[in-house]
């Protein structure tokens, strides 16, 4: 059977290839247009940005030879997210005025508006991907998301507690577990996905990134306690003299373990930073080919090749182009304050033509940088790791595929996603599943 | 119209699975294959995104989609369906969602700037004294660590003396709530008023005030904040502008520059008018209580011109302090000059409040009223980061 539909006349592409049109051709316009609409409309235009992003990037995946569909419009995002304000408003304000007007509360109220923001964001996340799946199609079959939101904020919000309570060793279980129950609520047609993804096959990974990270942390962190009888003192940072509001360590502490250990907190601490830095491409790029690979839709499988170095690369390139640009940028002002330093000596406070170019250079810079990462972004970072993830992907028993059938649910409404812009967790693009 | 053909893949909407077809374009849209047959006016026709070479294209309004790669058609069909990259969803044009979302941002911003001060000022009142309570505690804490922790001053007779002159200036005057006023070692001469009804005096203003009636007119002054509840006025304001600003701004690169300058500019101090009315209300007390109401001016100008030398307060115009101490001494009447509010020895107790100050200049030796007006221009002695206004 003839199974792939762009095979008939066109070029052959391997049947059941997953591939990203890497040109990127328009890609650059939509995010300068999204970035300088979104300027002057005060962000407002950022729902139809993201629109255009999806659409694109849709549009140019093709999955056994037919290409995506995104039908979501940005009216649909900006609405929801209106709606979203709506709610959040008052809990933010109900949360500030119980915290005052409750002293025994007040102690809380930190810890409060964490849990509840952290559940809703949860939720927030939730909804917003089944908001995506009903807004996919592919081959006129319109994509799908069933199951609870607030019964996954549940369960994130459980697995996290238990991540923190185990010293983050629960983590990769975690991840598993929440992406099992992602993947079996997701649709196509009628088709239920299916994940066997297992925390177990995440730990080696988690393993290296926790051995690196997390454990020197910890270690420095316990030696800290232990050195300081379990009991942090009050007294360990005094004014720096002279300075109000500067901290300096206790000079009577020098020489102690308790300041030993405060050293290498001190010394770790940046270390972790680096190496999380480092090591979280690594990381992610295990996860994704796992939870590829664990991915199913009836006899359709999947497999990844996904390579770390794939995760990296668009990092290095991002990272070295932003250093370029501010090695310019410190060049130009180099020059400039030079400028001012032989012409505008002679009178101190006088507003000459040089300050006005300088002020000038410094708004031109600014926004230029603003715009310049913004392209960046989406084009280096975004379409790399996208293009990274699904050209690693190979599908398996395509012939399988024909056999799904619509489903006749109506599509899942637009407020689903706003809340997820609202309290700013939900990403433009969300990259694999 | 010359016919054009060629095969591509059609899908029904319902299933996944791929119809070979022949399509074949003249001025109507043919697709026919095994089981399959299609007749669209050119009109109806819509276009999906998708890279070159591929194109798809279906009927708007359904789901039947037809994928070619056939260059020929792709090229062509555009020219034959005028709504082909036509999208109904998206109808309205970009340069009209631009101009009503800077309507509405600018709308935004006119609130915050005009509106949430008035509101601000329905408010306020209608705080509870527990809540305010509450607000002064949690702020006291704040402003304590941004003037970086300076100590109580608590030596008991001049805590006595204090206690004895706060209760003189409150007698009679209708204060909502119990006034707490505290003393602490600083090296600025300021003054705080916090919600519910908390004076923070700064030992400066001790050291600089050369009368006892100086000391007490910048107190009543505060005071006169605590009657007209402006600091939670004032708190209510500022985050409410925060708020809406970070609204406006909030999904901005740099926003909070934006919103930092903003709430500088909006907190920057109570407006004028609640000066000119503190002002009004400290020379009332100090006459009340048989005080000297025209020592205001004195202090006024003297800790203005001390903080001269300081970096400037550029949000305030100079000439704001020289009509505040004329009016000041005009509402006084000529004769507050001669009256004292205190006995000397609970002065003498007041000053040594914070043990080991500076010593002030002894009272007589320079009536502050035979002083010389200072000459040239004066600057606010307030420096715009200071959280509150004196
Ligand atoms: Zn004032």
């Amino acid at each position: 059977m003839e199974s792939v539909a762009g095979h008939i006349d066109g070029a052959p592409r391997p049947s059941g290839a997953i591939t990203f049109d890497r040109s990127l051709k328009g890609l650059t316009g939509i995010a300068v247009k999204g970035f300088l609409l979104s300027l002057i409309t005060f962000g407002i235009y950022r729902f139809w940005y993201i629109t255009n992003l999806r659409r694109y990037f849709w549009s140019r995946t093709t999955v056994d030879g037919s290409p995506g569909e995104y039908t979501g419009t940005g009216k649909e995002l900006f609405l929801g997210f209106l709606v979203a304000l709506a709610i959040l408003v008052p809990i933010y304000i109900a949360i500030f005025a119980l915290s005052l007007m409750s002293p025994a509360l007040a102690a809380f109220g930190g810890v409060l508006s964490f849990v509840i923001l952290y559940l809703l964001g949860q939720y927030a996340i939730y909804r917003g991907r089944r908001y995506r799946a009903s807004r996919t199609l592919w081959r006129g079959i319109r994509l799908g998301q069933d199951g609870s939101a607030w019964a996954y904020a549940g369960m994130a919000a459980g697995w996290s507690l238990l991540t923190v309570v185990t010293l983050g060793l629960a983590f990769p279980f975690m991840r598993a577990s929440l992406e099992r129950y992602r993947i079996r609520h997701t649709l196509i047609g009628t088709a239920r996905m299916d994940s066997t993804a297992r925390g177990t096959q995440l730990l080696p990974y988690w393993l290296v990134f926790y051995g690196v990270v997390l454990l020197p942390l910890l270690a420095a962190a316990a030696y800290f306690l232990v050195a300081a009888g379990f009991k942090i003192p009050t007294d360990l940072m005094v004014a720096k003299p002279g300075k109000p509001g500067d901290f300096i360590m206790n000079p009577t502490y020098a020489g102690t373990p308790v300041a030993t250990a405060l050293t290498v907190l001190g010394f770790i601490g940046p270390v972790g930073v680096i190496a999380a830095l480092l090591l979280i491409p690594f990381y992610r790029a295990r996860e994704t080919r796992l939870f590829m690979n664990a991915a199913s839709l009836g006899s359709v499988t999947l497999s990844s090749t996904l390579r770390a170095r794939q995760f990296y690369w668009p990092y290095i390139v991002y990272f070295l182009s932003i250093l370029g640009f501010f090695l310019v940028i410190v060049l130009v002002f180099l020059g400039l304050g030079l400028l001012i330093g032989l012409g505008g000596g002679r009178e101190p406070g006088g507003f000459s033509a040089v300050h006005a170019l300088l002020l000038f250079t410094t708004l031109a810079a600014y926004l230029g940088a603003g715009l310049l990462f913004a392209v960046l972004y989406v084009r280096i970072i975004q379409a790399r790791l996208w293009a990274a993830v699904a050209e690693s992907t190979q599908v398996h028993g395509t012939e399988a595929l024909a056999q799904i059938v619509a489903s006749s649910r109506a599509p899942a409404s637009g407020l689903n996603e706003g809340l997820a812009d609202a309290l700013d967790v939900g990403g433009a693009l969300q990259i694999g599943f | 119209m010359q016919p054009i053909t060629a095969t591509g893949a059609c899908f029904d909407g319902v299933s996944a699975r791929p119809y070979p077809v022949t399509i074949r374009v003249t001025d109507r849209f043919e697709v026919r294959g095994e089981g399959v047959f299609h007749d669209w006016n050119l009109l109806d026709l819509r276009a999906a995104d998708a890279a070159a070479p591929l194109m798809r294209v279906g009927p708007v309004g359904s789901l039947i989609r037809v994928e070619f790669t056939d260059a020929t058609l792709a090229a062509v069909l555009p020219l034959r369906c005028p709504d082909l990259a036509r999208r109904e969803s998206e109808e309205g044009g970009t340069l009209r969602l631009v101009l009503w979302s800077i309507a509405a941002g600018v709308s935004v911003i006119l609130v915050a700037l005009f509106g949430v001060p008035l509101l601000a000022g329905v408010l306020a009142p209608m705080v509870p004294d527990a809540v305010e309570e509450r607000l002064g505690a949690a702020v006291e804490g704040q402003i304590v660590d941004i003037l970086g922790k300076p100590p109580l001053c608590t030596e008991a007779a001049g805590k006595a003396a204090l206690d004895r002159l706060v209760a003189k200036l409150v007698a009679g005057r209708g204060l909502p709530g119990s006034v707490s006023v505290t003393v602490r070692r600083h090296k600025m001469a300021n003054a705080l008023t916090l919600p519910g009804a908390r004076v923070i005096m700064l030992s400066d203003v001790l050291v600089k005030s050369e009368t006892p009636d100086e000391f007490a007119a910048i107190l009543a002054h505060e005071l006169g904040h605590v009657a007209t509840r402006d600091p939670t006025r004032s708190l209510i304001q500022s985050s409410g502008t925060a708020f809406l600003l970070s609204l406006v701004f909030g999904d901005l690169t740099g926003s909070t520059i934006i919103v930092a300058a903003g709430q500088a500019i909006v907190s920057a101090g109570y407006s004028r008018d609640a000066e000119r009315r503190a002002d009004a209300y400290a020379v009332d007390t100090l006459n009340a209580a048989g005080g000297n109401g025209a020592a205001l001016a004195s202090i006024l100008e003297r800790i203005a011109k001390d903080g001269d030398s300081e970096t400037g307060a550029f949000l305030r115009s100079h000439p704001f302090t020289r009509e505040r101490a004329a009016s000041i001494r005009e509402r006084a009447g000529p004769e507050a000059a001669g009256r004292r509010i205190i006995a000397e020895a609970d002065w003498v107790a007041l000053k040594g409040i914070c043990p080991g100050l500076p010593a002030a200049k002894p009272s007589e030796s320079k009536p502050s009223e035979s002083k010389p007006k200072p000459p040239g221009p004066r600057r606010e002695r307030k420096a715009p980061d200071e959280p509150v206004d004196l």
